[in-house]
């Protein structure tokens, strides 16, 4: 068969919260196996050491800690659900997640996708709890229970519309899970499928049950193929592996853990018994799997056992091997089983083995197995090709194969061989790096639903990221494509993982750090760009961008070439050497442009893509080369000229900069015919620009009326009459060159305001030289329309500090700036903490363009923290009581603590909302009321339910409890008895909506509910 | 069957820090720049110790693992593929646990076996020689072997050295700090640089050290002893001599005329004395490859740093030789390679 590959892996096992705690637990060769917390039932109550009718021989079991919690608010389920989900459901839900995570996907991406989820299950002890006290059997009682759901649910948080199915073959579940999912990608159903299993104790039904079959171990431990083996002890375990066809893992440059080379299941048919193993069937089953993965039995290396350490089962499983392996040359197979750890973790103990193997394959190390030292001689392991992992066993560095058994109760086998992945050889390599792109420093982003799980998740990654020696470009780049889903968006840049692991955990303590860092638009947002005129150029811009940006060298360098022929120097030499000659006009110009084409040609190949455009006089090329009115070889044509014209006319002319409004100033500058107003930049800013003889006049006069001016350093009269003498054989170029409409709004400083439909073509670049600049009025103009950020393009801030100085604007909330430029000291860095904040604010930035091809590869992250703050469990505890006079306890939410009050955090850019930040509130009765109903059907505290939480996405309701919100809606206020479910439904986006439609219907409120309501289910 | 070789197929480095020039060094040591430039030779040299308040900012094992890393980040290598370490250093972060342990532990790599050879400049080229052993037993595919020090341990900033002899000062202006590292392959891969030859042997049967590094414990510690001594006059006169030897005990071994020599790796005592023994060494027709001039002597990671000079210059059918003494007993170090 086509290969499968292993590209994603999540569990949790007795002893072990985590994958990597499973792998350690294993290579320690570690017991997770210990005394049933009393949470599950009362062991003692239970316990007769000669396993007595109803009772079971042991007090100990493979359990997992913290069962109970689940982070319902990240799925967006309400407590009272919650409570009535069968924890399996919750368990599988986590830990699916996480394992897409580790695939390097963000589940988000997954969404919509035809993916498979196939589950593993066999235990259904919550629903025979939860489902026969028939008085409360209620919806979420109902989707809460049985296996379907397990895998359902996980199709329907996730979106995935592929197969979607639970498997009970007994013990072999899971693994036979595998094989279907295997099967579902192989015949193309599914591109990528999630398979798993799981299973939770809730009861001691089966402990009961193994005892009184004779099965159960009396100090609940599997000691697999050991003399010592006496029977099977209980374990518990979740564990989720996303699958891909191997050559899609490849192509997508996935980490591949392992290859599943074939499958194969059967059954014993009318054998020797149900329940009884049978050497036959399983000896077939290892032979299927063999031929369909193509292998001879010699070549596998070792094989995880079912294992479960009983007499028989041992002995059946060792002849059915040993039937393949007896005669094989060379060493004996290896031989383990995980049971000897955690226990016979039964609808999971399939998955519990693939993992293990998958490990092993990844670290090239097979855990020793335990309980091997002391062997069953009876099994006579030798004479069938066999020998018990006493010790870990290192794998060569060549591809190794390895056996998967499960074997179900009632006669269900599965065999899997799985093989080592294939050795990472395409790995793109350093030497032709250069010119691959990048812009010199990372962005690492982590994303989470609200401000408590991103500090989790903060502290998580910076823990993880601290102990691990690895570029920070690619966690970065591992980090956009796997933790970028949610709403609030935190994102740092970082050139080395000890810098990273600092920041992270510096804004995992500090809630202002972290505000600062974090943001959750609301929508996409409206990025303007706005170009830097002449007096912001230096010796020396951005050299240390070109040093660090392989994206942005290429567009400067792109930028020089198209210079060249009209300029007879490099203007990139010129720029990046510091050569002070920048300052004379010939070279600003050119300088000015060449650099803010670069940068804003970066910014959009980053992702950034501007819906409007400003630019300050001579910014004002650039911005039209980037609204596609002008090409680049015609701006660089034309603005070549402008500064060369310039530089030939007459010096002897001056600016005046002057703190006054422009109608103060014009009437000095009106009968000059020397001098003009060359820019009003603000209302309190005004340019005057002409004969220095002229400049002298004015000046005395408004100093002597105590206003402020000053002299600019500059060697012409921009912006003025005295630029006439160049105009005519400027125009000879510009009908040369031309010029189009621009395909994105440019608010024109020549006119003051959006072009509208007009060309930036010859007339009105002749125009533009010595027009006033109306920088303030194209600036308003462009305020009015809305932009959420606004970016300055050039080699330093200045129209950024001119904007705010125009003060706010009625109509329109102040933008975020952001300055990927901040100064002679900027470097890639810089653009990277510009391209963090456009993130932050909403932008989805091209991630590809930020690393170079090298960078670009997967690296492992701690997969989400989930919360483990809110638990639910059965109210009342299994008892030996005669079951038929007991009451059935309903399920409930477990006690937890109340929401921690959450700092005001600074007020962020508009539509963002700020970092745990909770509206005030005003006293409002029917306000009150709302969310207390609102608590009360969704089973929350009502201080944790406030006026901007939506219902569906933020409070996980649902039809069903619309019409509860109705019906206890109609208890509580009066006035609504004309209004129907129907008229409600479109008022139902948030909490304030709601309450704002019924103050609207008149409504007022009645009654007061008991203080309790809100937490009864 | 034909006894395999061991090759390099990738290199990597680690120089900590910005590079300390001799105005900033001489600035918080109250010496002479002048002096340093002339009489020692060293231009600049990295310290994984903050110069200005002597806080540790990289430990022998970060800096390993940082050169171990990019040795093994080259797209020829697979990291799984590593089945033993060696690590050669005279300067390990503990006496237990040894350093390779932390170095494997911060690389990720678990059940392999790893030694650690305590030696002063020649460690590495013991390194080379285990791990070319180990290559040649037909058991081991695939290697890594890794050298570095961390001399600035015993750069007490504190200290007024305005008063200072010569040859007290001189150990406060030679040393620097860093760590190669190369991944060693059974089959020509990546850089496809075959190990033609390693030497190394002791021969100071009855001479006194002409280096000695104290380590002090709780009965011990404080002891009046200088915690390092060097016998610069034995070894200015000795190591030439030496080098002299190596260089012709080598040729003689492989068969190789000396104006076959594409390039010749000298030992890196400091700038100046590098020049002399070079001079000595007298193959005018081999180009010199040699690093200490810009990263002061950091011991055991020289021969990684001179390698990786070679690699970017090397090639198909090139040869080099290098060549080191260890003063500290006397010992005899040199290796071959030869690009293919």
């Amino acid at each position: 068969m086509e290969p499968i590959a292993i590209v994603g892996i999540d569990c949790r096992f007795p002893g072990a919260p985590d994958t990597g705690a499973y792998w350690d637990l294993l290579m320690r060769s570690a017991d997770g196996v210990g005394k049933v917390p009393g949470q599950r039932w009362d062991a003692d109550e239970f316990h007769s050491a000669d396993g007595a009718e109803g009772h079971a021989n042991t007090v100990e079991g493979g359990f997992i800690g913290d069962a109970d919690a689940f982070d319902n608010e990240f799925f967006t389920i309400s407590p009272r659900e919650a409570a009535a989900m069968d924890p399996q459901q919750r368990l599988l839900l986590q830990c699916t997640w996480r394992a897409v995570e580790d695939a390097g996907l963000s589940p988000q991406r997954l969404a919509g996708t035809s993916t498979g989820v196939f589950v593993g299950i066999m235990g259904n002890e919550w629903a025979q709890l939860h489902l026969t006290d028939y008085a409360k059997v209620t919806a979420q009682i109902g989707s809460g229970n049985g296996y379907c759901m397990t895998a359902n649910r996980v199709s329907y948080h996730l979106d995935l519309k592929g197969p979607s199915l639970a498997v009970d073959t007994a013990c072999s579940s899971s693994l036979v899970a595998v094989h279907l999912a295997a099967n579902s990608l192989l015949s193309g159903e599914c591109d990528t499928a999630l398979a798993g299993g799981v299973n939770v104790a809730v009861t001691p039904a089966l402990s009961i049950f193994y005892t009184q079959a004779g099965l159960s171990a009396p100090d609940g431990r599997c000691k697999p193929f050991g003399a010592e083996a006496n029977g099977i002890g209980r374990g518990e375990g979740v564990g989720v592996v996303v699958l891909r066809r191997l050559r899609d893992a490849l192509a997508d440059g996935q980490r591949v853990y392992a290859v599943i080379r074939g499958t194969a299941v059967n059954q014993d048919g009318r054998s020797n018994g149900l329940t009884a193993p049978n050497r036959w069937a399983q000896q077939d089953v290892l032979a299927a799997a063999y031929r369909r993965a193509g292998v001879d039995a010699s070549e596998v290396v070792f094989t995880e056992a079912h294992g479960t350490g009983t007499t028989l089962g041992d002995m059946m499983e060792v002849k059915a091997l040993g039937h393949h392996h007896a005669a094989r040359p060379g060493k004996p197979l290896a031989l383990g089983s995980v049971k000897g750890n955690i226990g016979h973790t039964e609808g999971a103990a399939g998955i519990a083995g693939l993992i293990k193997v998958a490990l092993s394959l990844h670290h090239r190390v097979v855990p020793a197995s335990r309980h091997a030292t002391k062997e069953n001689p009876a099994l006579q392991l030798k004479d069938n090709g066999l020998r018990l992992l006493k010790a870990p066993l290192r794998l060569p560095a060549a591809p190794v194969l390895a056996g998967l058994s499960s074997f179900g109760m009632g006669g269900t086998n599965a065999h899997a061989v799985l093989e080592s992945a294939p050795p990472a050889s395409a790995r793109p390599g350093p030497r032709d790096a250069g010119a691959t792109g990048g812009i010199g420093c990372g962005v690492f982003t982590v994303s989470a639903p609200g401000a408590p799980a991103l500090r989790r998740n903060l502290a998580a990654q910076a823990a993880a990221v601290a102990s691990r020696r690895v570029s920070a470009q690619a966690l970065s780049w591992t980090s956009n494509q796997v933790k970028t889903g949610h709403r609030y968006r935190f994102a740092v840049p970082a050139h080395d993982t000890a810098e990273l692991a600092a920041r992270l955990q510096e804004a995992a303590a500090d809630p202002d750090l972290l505000a600062r860092l974090t943001a959750a638009p609301a929508g996409k947002p409206r990025t303007a760009f706005l170009f830097t005129g002449q007096g912001s150029q230096y010796g020396g811009m951005t050299a240390g961008l070109y040093r660090d940006s392989a994206l942005y060298r290429g567009f400067l360098d792109e930028a020089d070439a198209a210079l060249l022929p009209h300029t007879g120097r490099s203007i990139r030499d010129l720029v990046l050497d510091g050569d002070e000659d920048v300052h004379l006009t010939r070279w600003t110009q050119p300088a000015l442009f060449a650099v803010e084409y670069a940068l804003g040609r970066t910014l959009t190949e980053l992702g950034v893509r501007p819906g409007l455009l400003l630019g300050h006089s001579v910014g004002e090329y650039a911005a039209a080369v980037l609204a596609g009115a002008l090409t680049l070889d015609g701006a660089a044509r034309l603005i070549a000229a402008r500064g060369d014209l310039m530089q030939q006319l007459p010096e002897g002319g001056g600016m005046l900069s002057v703190r006054a409004p422009l109608a103060e100033v014009a009437p000095l500058v009106a009968d000059e015919p020397l001098a003009g107003v060359a820019a009003v930049n603000g209302p309190e800013a005004t340019v005057v620009s002409g004969d220095l003889g002229v400049l002298a006049r004015i000046e005395a006069d408004l100093t002597g009326r105590g206003l402020t001016t000053r002299r600019l350093t500059v060697s012409h009269a921009f912006h003025s009459p005295l630029m006439r003498p160049m105009l005519e054989r400027f125009a000879l170029i510009a009908s040369e060159v031309g010029g189009g409409v621009p395909e994105i709004p440019v608010y024109s400083t020549v006119r003051g305001r959006v072009l509208d439909g007009e060309a930036m073509d010859a007339a009105y670049w002749i125009e533009h030289i010595g027009a006033t600049v109306l920088f303030q009025d194209a600036a308003e103009a462009l305020l009015d329309a809305g932009p959420t950020h606004l970016v300055e393009i050039g080699p330093q801030p200045v129209l950024s500090g001119m904007v705010r100085r125009l003060g706010p604007r009625a109509q329109a909330a102040a933008p975020a700036h952001v300055l990927p430029v901040r100064g002679a000291e900027a470097s890639g860095r810089d653009l990277a903490d510009a391209l963090a904040e456009l993130y932050r604010g909403g932008a989805d930035p091209e991630w590809a363009a930020v690393y170079p091809a090298e960078e670009r590869v997967p690296q492992p992250l701690v997969p989400y923290v989930f919360s483990d703050e809110h638990r639910y469990w059965a109210a009342r505890r299994p008892t030996a009581a005669d079951p038929a006079d007991s009451t059935v306890p309903t399920a409930v939410p477990a006690p937890s603590a109340a929401p921690a009050a959450e700092a005001t955090a600074p007020a962020a850019a508009p539509g963002v909302a700020v970092l745990g930040a909770r509206a005030g509130t005003p006293a409002d009765p029917l306000s009150d009321a709302v969310q207390e109903v609102i608590a009360a059907v969704g089973g929350y505290a009502s201080a944790e339910v406030s006026a901007h939480q939506r219902l569906y996405e933020d409070l996980g309701f649902d039809s069903v409890m619309i019409m509860e919100l109705k019906t206890r809606l109609d208890e509580r206020v009066t006035g609504l008895a004309h209004i129907t479910v129907q008229d409600l439904l479109p008022r139902l986006k948030t909490v304030a909506d709601l309450t704002g439609f019924l103050h609207e219907s008149g409504a007022t409120v009645t009654a007061t509910p008991t203080a309790q309501e809100g937490r009864t289910a | 069957m034909t006894t395999p070789t061991a090759h390099i197929a990738s290199i990597g480095t680690a120089l900590p820090g910005d590079p300390v020039d001799n105005a900033a060094l001489a600035k918080v040591l109250g010496v002479n720049e002048e002096w340093i430039e002339v009489f020692i030779g060293t231009k600049t040299r990295h310290f994984a110790r903050d110069l200005g308040t002597g806080t540790v900012r990289w430990s022998l094992a970060d800096l390993c693992a940082q050169a171990a890393q990019k040795a093994l980040a080259a797209p020829a290598v697979d990291p799984a593929a590593i089945e033993f370490i060696v690590l050669g250093t005279a300067t390990p972060d503990t006496l237990m646990p040894a350093t390779v342990n932390q170095v494997a532990d911060q690389l990720g790599l678990d059940q392999v076996p790893t030694f650690q050879l305590q030696s002063g400049c020649a460690g590495a080229i013991q390194a080379l020689s285990v791990g070319q052993t180990m290559i040649a037993s037909g058991q081991y595919r695939t290697g890594l072997v890794i050298g570095g020090d961390v001399c600035s341990k015993h750069l007490d900033v504190q200290r007024d050295l305005s008063d200072a002899a010569p040859s007290d000062l001189v150990n406060f202006v030679l040393f620097g700090d860093g760590a190669g590292a190369a991944v060693l392959t059974a089959e020509p891969a990546g850089e496809r640089v075959a190990l033609r030859h390693v030497l190394n042997r002791f021969t100071g049967l009855g001479s006194k050290p002409g280096q000695v590094i104290e380590w002090f414990g709780l009965a011990d510690r404080y002891d009046d002893r200088q915690a390092l001594t060097e016998d610069y006059k034995a070894i200015e006169e000795r190591v030439p001599v030496m080098a002299v030897e190596i260089l012709w005990e080598l040729l003689g071994e492989l068969d190789w005329e000396a104006d076959e020599l594409d390039y010749l790796l000298p030992p890196q005592l400091s700038g100046r004395m590098t020049r002399r023994i070079t001079e000595e060494l007298g193959v005018p027709t081999a180009e010199e490859i040699s690093c200490v001039a810009d990263t002061g002597n950091n011991g055991n990671a020289l021969p990684f740093l001179q390698i990786e000079k070679l690699l970017g210059r090397m090639g198909d059918g090139h040869k080099a030789l290098a060549v080191a003494v260890e003063s500290s007993k006397w010992i005899k170090a040199g290796f071959a390679l030869e690009k293919i």
